[in-house]
């Protein structure tokens, strides 16, 4: 069995479901810096406050699949990519107190709210740098990290970055349409009617600049040029639904639309990288830890995934249909 | 001065640590005092439990919170400051980590919700059942972490080839040597740190004569606890430097504060030492005499091993293993005493009047977690200079990553955490000076499950009841 693509598929299932779930709530945090009405607002942070802590806890499960499945991918991309992901970890820190400390206060609940949409905003930005950084290739010798710190800062990291952003308010958009109330449906309409055509041409841009600089990504698209050119049909397709229907068809449908945009983004990238761990120098295989680790972690895995799953979705349930006007406390 | 990257990422680390492990040891043990309390109302019917229970959560909800975001910080920060310990380490350790987020981290996260704002939609039981697996969870969370990093202080388990480690055999791996001292040691220091804030705003409001019968309860369950986990504590701790004497000596030969590999007899207890390491000797040192012959070798003349039995390059620095093993003791110390007092003062029926013991009650609120850290302290720099002791040191251990980018993340770090400690503490307090809110009993308290797959018609109820127009689609 190969143990090490397994740990590779369980790693890539917890970061897409991390993408998804806490696309939307980045997305919603995202959306507060242009809502000005601040009962909207609670309203707004009220639609994802019992499930964002489930969420979030999916990219501690990929991080951590990568610490422990492949270890010496682990210690080149921290290290490489040390400066986004300590300011991802900052804003979320941040977005994540804001939900506790801004109903402890009336007077400085805007104040909180700011925090709450910059980092969701930081955050966001961050994870799409750290998407471009390995996109532009990370610098390896002997299996250290061998650049500086500062390659992030580069044309390809920053547009991803935005790419991100935008991406995940269209997410938002897509959520608050299915969770909140009359007064908000516009609002989520005319975000997902700007969001969604934005984040299609950022999207176009960084895979064309991607393949301008990135010789890997030019030899893989020249050898599945078929397959590549149709994920991104389908995500042009798929965005232009999105930002035409945001009017007409129900609001599940909308976010499904939205979801679909990641798949196909996701899925991209992995085919670019593909086998490599480390973009264009390491392979999982070349990566992995001893048998007895990824055992360990793949046993795991199946018998407990199926079960957090399942009281995830049985959480989501019990907070189903729109949010309460007041609160989930009533 | 030149900047060492070795012991800026220590410092960072050491920081962000030690940060992070004040709000889980708080969570730990509120979330099983909200267990407790959140049974004792469903048992008895009484109010008082259940506006114990909301007072202490919406504590424990902001508490979680910052233990939530500034544990998410470690799970990364093994690569971004330790980047060769996470290569050497991460076949041993990362796997029970992923078992951690697995079984723990989902499990408290997917029942929290429930539990903050959950109990008009699935009723009392059901919510019962979600405070229960927050609890639950805290505790599987706390035995993993408390075996990855035992397993740094006693490694077992494992096989080196060509620098690459492997698991031999994974039972002795998450059973090391350690772990089943320092689990209970844990845990019963996080129950130690909730039944002291119990008590100790419960004395508060006493002395205040404020909300006396939740002050009274408060003071009563909180006392009540903390005695007996004190004497629990005593003998866990006491098994566990045991095993420690034996696994690491030179953590507790720095921790006694004696240098030469024997003391003189009868050997004093330092309660006060100005250790001088270069020379391999103490400056100054103040103790109790016969104490320290009577209370580590339980004779009356026996000699304690000094520092000078370990190798210098292998030497912990021995001021900081002293203090941190010193502050937890002395705490320990006078949580005993003040277990005992608690109960005489129960017998005599003086526990809520007499103020001295109140005042020293509310001096007693943050203890537990200055022990806790102090115990953490003694654990950590008593390691070095390993990380994996006796296998990785940790000067070897860390990221290629420029002393200049440790530093600036570094000053980021302690400004937002600072901001983060300042706005726990003032909605803490104001949350104390406004005080338990008359809990309301419930009309739904006999509907269980039921309710959970009704949401809609309690939203109707209780808009019906705010007077709210029910709009719904």
């Amino acid at each position: 069995m190969d143990l090490p693509l397994f740990s590779a598929c369980f790693m890539a299932f917890a970061l897409t479901l991390y993408i998804f779930l806490d696309g939307f709530d980045l997305g919603v945090g995202i959306l507060l810096l242009f809502q000005s009405d601040p009962a909207s607002r609670d309203h707004m942070v009220d639609s994802i406050t019992p499930t964002w802590d489930g969420n979030e806890t999916w990219i501690i499960m990929a991080g951590i699949t990568l610490f422990a499945a492949f270890p010496i991918a682990y210690s080149i991309l921290l290290p490489a990519l040390y400066l986004p992901i300590i300011l991802m970890l900052l804003a979320l820190g941040f977005r994540g107190v804001s939900f506790e400390f801004r109903v402890q206060t009336t007077r400085h609940r805007r104040k909180w709210d700011v925090a709450f949409a910059i980092g969701s905003l930081v955050a966001a930005f961050m994870q799409g740098l750290i998407a471009g950084c390995l996109i532009q290739g990370i610098k390896v010798l002997d299996l250290r990290f061998n650049g500086s710190v500062l390659d992030v800062l580069h044309p390809l990291p920053v547009i991803s970055g935005i790419t991100l952003a935008v991406g995940y308010t269209v997410l938002g958009g897509g959520w608050l349409r299915l969770k909140s109330n009359l007064l908000l449906q516009e609002f989520a309409r005319r975000s997902l009617r700007v969001s969604a055509p934005v984040f299609a041409v950022l999207f176009g841009v960084a895979c064309l600049y991607a393949a301008q600089i990135q010789p890997g990504v030019r030899s893989q698209w020249a050898l599945h040029p078929i397959a590549l050119s149709c994920l991104l049909g389908l995500f042009a397709i798929a965005a232009g639904a999105l930002a035409v229907l945001a009017e007409r068809v129900r609001a599940a449908i909308l976010l499904i639309l939205g979801l679909f945009l990641f798949v196909v983004g996701i899925s991209g990238l992995a085919w670019i990288v593909f086998p490599n761990i480390v973009p264009f120098s390491v392979s999982l295989w070349d990566a992995a830890s001893s048998s007895t680790s990824q055992e360990f972690v793949l046993m795991g895995a199946i018998i407990v995934t199926p079960v957090v799953l399942g009281y995830s979705a049985f959480a989501y349930w019990i907070f189903r249909g729109r949010t309460p006007e007041k609160g989930w406390e009533g | 001065m030149k900047l060492d990257p070795s012991v800026l990422a220590r410092i960072q680390f050491a920081f962000t640590v030690s940060f992070h492990i004040m709000f889980p040891t708080m969570s730990i043990g509120l979330a099983s005092f909200l267990a407790v309390m959140e049974a004792l109302w469903l048992k008895t019917k009484n109010p008082l439990y259940l506006q114990i229970y909301k007072f202490w959560l919406s504590i424990f909800a902001m508490g979680f919170g910052i233990g939530v975001v500034t544990g998410i910080v470690l799970s990364f920060e093994f690569g971004l400051g330790f980047a060769h310990f996470a290569e050497i380490a991460g076949p041993a350790i990362g796997p029970m980590i992923a078992l951690e987020v697995l079984t723990a981290f989902f499990l408290e996260a997917g029942f929290l919700g429930i539990m903050l704002f959950g109990l008009h939609r699935v009723g009392p039981k059901l919510h019962f059942f979600a405070t229960c697996m927050v609890a639950i969870g805290t505790l599987l969370s706390a035995s993993w972490i408390l075996s990855a990093n035992s397993w740094m202080q006693t490694p077992a388990g494992i096989a080196i080839h060509d620098g690459r480690l492997s698991v031999v055999n994974w039972l002795h791996v998450i059973v090391n040597p350690s772990w089943p001292y320092r689990l209970p040691h844990m845990l019963t220091a996080a129950y130690l740190t909730a039944s002291f804030m119990v008590a100790g705003v419960g004395a508060w409001y006493l002395l205040r004569r404020k909300h006396l019968d939740f002050a009274r309860r408060s003071v009563a369950l909180g006392t009540a606890f903390a005695t007996v986990l004190i004497a629990g504590q005593v003998f866990l701790g006491d098994i566990l430097y045991g095993t420690m004497i034996k696994f690491q000596p030179s953590k507790m030969q720095a921790a006694e504060g004696f240098w030469e590999k024997e003391s003189q007899s009868p050997a004093p207890y330092y309660w006060f030492i100005i250790p001088d390491q270069k020379n391999q000797q103490n400056r100054f040192a103040l103790g109790m005499p016969y104490l320290g012959s009577i209370w580590l070798t339980h004779s009356l003349d026996g000699r304690v091993a000094g520092l000078k039995n370990t190798p210098r390059d292998r030497q912990p620095i021995m001021g900081m293993v002293f203090y941190a093993f010193r502050t937890m003791y002395g705490l320990a110390i006078v949580m005993f005493i003040m277990g005992v007092a608690s109960l005489w003062l129960r017998f005599q029926g003086r526990l809520f009047t007499s103020r001295w013991f109140l005042w020293l009650l509310v001096f007693m609120t943050p203890s537990g977690i200055i022990a806790t850290l102090a115990g953490w302290y003694l654990a950590e720099t008593g390691r070095q200079p390993w990380v994996i002791f006796g296998i990785l040191r940790t000067a070897d251990a860390v990221s290629p990553v420029p002393a200049q980018a440790l530093l600036s993340t570094l000053i980021a770090f302690v400004c937002v955490y600072s901001v983060f400690l300042g706005a726990f503490l003032i909605f803490t307090v104001r949350i104390i000076r406004r005080g338990p809110a008359e809990a309301a009993s419930y009309a739904e308290a006999s509907a269980s499950l039921k309710n959970a797959f009704r949401p809609h018609v309690l939203d109707h109820v209780t808009r019906a009841v705010d007077g709210e127009p029910a709009l719904r689609s």
